[in-house]
């Protein structure tokens, strides 16, 4: 569609003064108060004062005079007096009162105030403002001389102008919910952590920065106390950056890119990815940390660090002295013998089942259907009472059998499909040649659907490694265990070795997980083989 | 149709025989095992007596935790199947769409599938702990919480987290059927998934009905059977207070309940086999 250059020229001016207005907003937004602080900036304690009294008036006529300083100085900031009481009666009987004072006052910090207080908020603060001014200029220079052009044939180089600056307009708007994360951290984490006992290294230094900031350098010693009693919320100032950011880049778009919609709709879909990644990582991520640290970190609620703060390996080897290696070797035989089981007795009937033609066909493929529905879960008593029975209960040999039967529903079907979407006329060839059926099916057949053996084959070996319910009713005997039940010996109901659990859990998730992502091409090809192709 | 010439009219049997054999053994023999003790009066030595009339069967309506636990099986289907079914169209959508990256988006989000419940559960059980949970830890180390948040404050919220955990490992099993169907066929894109979309749901609900590692490692049915589903109850009741009668009186009924949607399923699939 091509629009006329007036009507180009009119979008793009619209735009460009949104962008300029939404730049302009932002740069004054930094002059108003972004967070305001309330804090105590004096106290006073009176012992053996009662309320009314003539050392509670001196003490209170005292208090009165430092908060007219404070109100003096700071022209007409609200100041107000909080008087605490605390009535005792001590050991002769006799009621003993104490008063408290303190100064609370409103303090205010707007963006210039965080840029020069040297925090780390205000170094993130400095570079969202960088961004700003930077892409307010790339857009100036990227709108010279092509504000009547339209995008699709506005050259190189301006175009690449005007991107540059969305994208820096867009970092500037990820920067700003970083100050916040930064500002709770100044001012209450490592506050509350410092008066834990728990102080970070460099603490030091940020509590001086604090009480410059705060208290103009006068707290002093008493930094920490009063810091610990500052309450704080953010401005509307402060709220409102995001919205102007967020129109900087709506209008840049359309400086850039002229379609806001398609752009908006990809950035959108590259959102929902990393978050839905990050989602499902960050499970992975705490399991990994988590295998690495010591038992005292893993239940540490002061922890202060997103990685552990030494790498402790020799939990691996304190699992593998538990008996981790055996759990993964049952692990491993149970899985290879269900796999075998389930291919051995899968593969003829699947073969049959695609090849040819007989009564009671499509009466099998129903009771294969209905049986993906006989969770194990639900015939526990039954299971328990076959393998007693078959003298099977507490071995490795009666789980194979079990994973075996109860994947041979997904195994049928998944075969069965790779079957048919193979023609049958070279195993027809093979007949004429005096071939039997058998040898028809081995030399001609599988080799070319392997892939879709392997396919099956690695999803039944992972349901097998990673099944629990059954083995933790079935297996009692502690050499007999897989691993999904072997773990759970780290946590016993008062007790949880977070460290063992998941460095076991570790060993026994990262092969499988590499496994499956190997089929995972063939996964979303495999799983419609066996209906769609019939 | 693909076939080739039998021979003999029992050959074809020959080939079904290992398979049958083995579901035979111990699949079906189970369920016989479960409908004959639910009719059948069991001591507490696990000896299985004669007909009961209905008694064990009687027993699990008159347990006042069993309102609870269906309500909570329930919600449980309900919530788990239908949002992940939502949330996993959406992820099917979006991986079918072209990115960078999307080749390793695909292989991350096949994680949660390939990893056991139970080993799940554990994590979510550790992320979510108030004291020292990795939520708290890392959402306050980066500064987006200024205070401890108890994310595990009753256990109405308990069982949320636990619906939450299987929405999670759920996702991957429908967006990947969603899309092998949008990958089927190029034309006719939405309803080769929806059709797809109605089978998977099924199957869901079957799967998802006889979930056990995640309530029974986040929470084991804690407070007093207050999240238990039915599978996590049934088990109690069987594995550790030994009461084997109504434990099967109890699998019975989730057949009959499980009948309902493997029916809908057994049409469903049918008819994309004469598709």
């Amino acid at each position: 569609m091509k629009r006329d250059r007036e009507a180009v020229r009119r979008t793009n001016l619209r735009a460009a003064v949104a962008w300029a207005l939404a730049a302009a907003l932002i740069v004054g937004m930094l002059c108003l108060p972004l967070y305001s602080f309330s804090a105590t900036v004096f106290t006073k304690k009176s012992g053996n004062t009662f309320v009314g009294d003539e050392k509670y008036l001196a003490a209170r006529a005292e208090v009165e005079e430092a908060a007219d300083a404070r109100r003096a100085a700071n022209g007409g900031v609200p100041v107000e007096i909080v008087e605490n009481v605390t009535e005792r009666t001590n050991s002769k009987g006799e009621k003993t009162s104490m008063v408290a004072f303190e100064v609370r006052e409103e303090m205010r910090r707007n963006g210039w105030q965080f840029l020069g207080s040297g925090l780390t908020a205000g170094r993130l603060l400095g570079a969202a403002l960088a961004c700003v001014i930077a892409a307010f200029l790339l857009m100036l220079a990227g709108l010279r001389g092509g504000m009547d052009t339209d995008w699709p044939e506005l050259p190189a180089a301006p175009h690449r102008l005007r991107r540059a600056a969305v994208w820096l307009a867009l970092v500037a708007l990820l920067l700003v919910p970083v100050f916040r994360m930064a500002c709770n951290l100044a001012f209450t984490r490592q506050i509350k952590l410092a008066s834990d006992g728990f102080a970070r290294p460099g603490f030091d230094a940020l509590l001086a920065r604090l009480d410059a900031f705060l208290y103009g350098g006068s707290a002093g010693e008493d930094a920490l106390k009063l810091m610990a009693g500052v309450s704080y919320r953010a401005g509307w100032a402060l709220k409102a950056l995001i919205p102007l950011l967020a129109a900087m880049v709506l209008s840049g778009v359309v400086l850039a890119e002229g379609h806001p919609a398609e752009t908006l709709r990809k950035g959108l879909l590259y959102a929902f990815i990393i978050a839905l990644c990050a989602l499902i990582l960050y499970p992975y991520y705490v399991m990994f940390i988590t295998a690495f640290r010591s038992n005292a970190e893993t239940t540490d609620m002061n922890f202060l660090h997103l990685l552990p703060t030494a790498w402790v390996w020799s939990n691996m080897r304190d699992i593998v002295n538990r008996g981790v290696l055996r759990f993964l070797l049952n692990s491993l035989a149970l899985s290879f013998g269900a796999t075998a089981i389930a291919l051995v007795c899968g593969i003829p009937a699947a073969y049959a089942m695609a090849r040819m033609n007989f009564r009671g066909r499509k009466a099998f493929l129903g009771f294969v259907i209905m049986s993906q529905m006989f969770s194990p879960v639900v015939l526990l008593v039954g299971i328990s009472k076959l393998m007693n029975t078959l003298h099977l209960n507490d071995t490795v040999w009666g789980l194979m059998f079990i994973n075996a039967a109860f994947n041979q529903a997904f195994a049928i079907w998944l075969l069965r499909g790779t079957f048919v979407s193979i023609s049958s006329e070279m195993e027809q060839a093979a007949h004429i040649d005096g071939c039997n059926t058998v040898s028809a099916m081995l030399r001609v057949l599988l080799p070319m659907a392997a892939p879709g053996i392997v396919t099956t084959l690695i999803f039944v070996f992972i349901n097998a490694w990673n099944e629990y319910t059954i083995s933790t009713v079935l297996i009692s005997t502690n050499a007999n265990k897989p691993i999904t039940v072997g773990i759970t010996q780290f946590s016993s109901f008062n007790m949880i070795e977070w460290q063992y659990l998941f460095a076991a859990a570790l060993l026994a998730t990262v092969p499988v997980v590499i496994l499956f992502m190997c089929i995972e091409k063939h996964l979303a090809a495999g799983l419609t083989a066996g209906g769609v192709k019939g | 149709m693909n076939t080739i010439p039998v021979r003999r009219k029992w050959e074809p049997y020959l080939w079904l025989l290992p398979s049958v054999v083995l579901m035979a053994v111990f699949v079906v023999f189970p369920i016989i095992i479960v409908f004959k003790q639910s009719l059948s009066e069991i001591s507490k030595a696990g000896v299985v007596g004669g007909w009961n009339n209905f008694e064990n069967f009687r027993a699990v309506f008159r347990d006042p935790a069993f309102g609870t636990v269906m309500l909570n099986t329930l919600v449980w289907v309900v919530a788990v199947v239908g949002l992940s079914t939502l949330l996993g169209f959406i992820t099917a959508m979006s991986l079918n769409a072209s990115f960078r990256g999307r080749k390793l988006a695909r292989s991350i989000v096949v994680f949660p599938w390939a990893t056991s419940l139970v080993i799940q559960a554990s994590i979510w059980n550790y992320i979510i702990k108030f004291e020292y949970g990795n939520l708290n830890n890392v959402l306050l180390n980066l500064g987006v919480l200024r205070s401890a948040v108890n994310w595990r404050v009753s256990y109405q919220i308990e069982f949320a987290w636990e619906c939450g955990v299987g929405i999670f490992v759920t996702i991957p099993f429908v967006a990947f059927t969603v899309l092998a169907g949008l990958q089927s066929i190029d034309n006719a894109y939405y309803e080769a998934a929806t059709v797809e979309l109605t089978v998977c749901t099924v199957l869901n609900i079957i799967y998802v009905f006889n979930s056990f590692p995640i309530i029974y490692t986040i929470t084991k049915g804690a407070p007093a059977n207050k999240t238990d589903t039915m599978v996590t109850f049934l088990y109690m009741r069987a594995f550790y207070d030994n009461q084997k009668g109504p434990a099967t009186a109890m699998s019975v009924i989730g057949f009959a309940i499980l009948c309902v949607a493997a029916g809908l399923y057994m049409v469903t699939a049918m008819r994309k086999e004469e598709a």
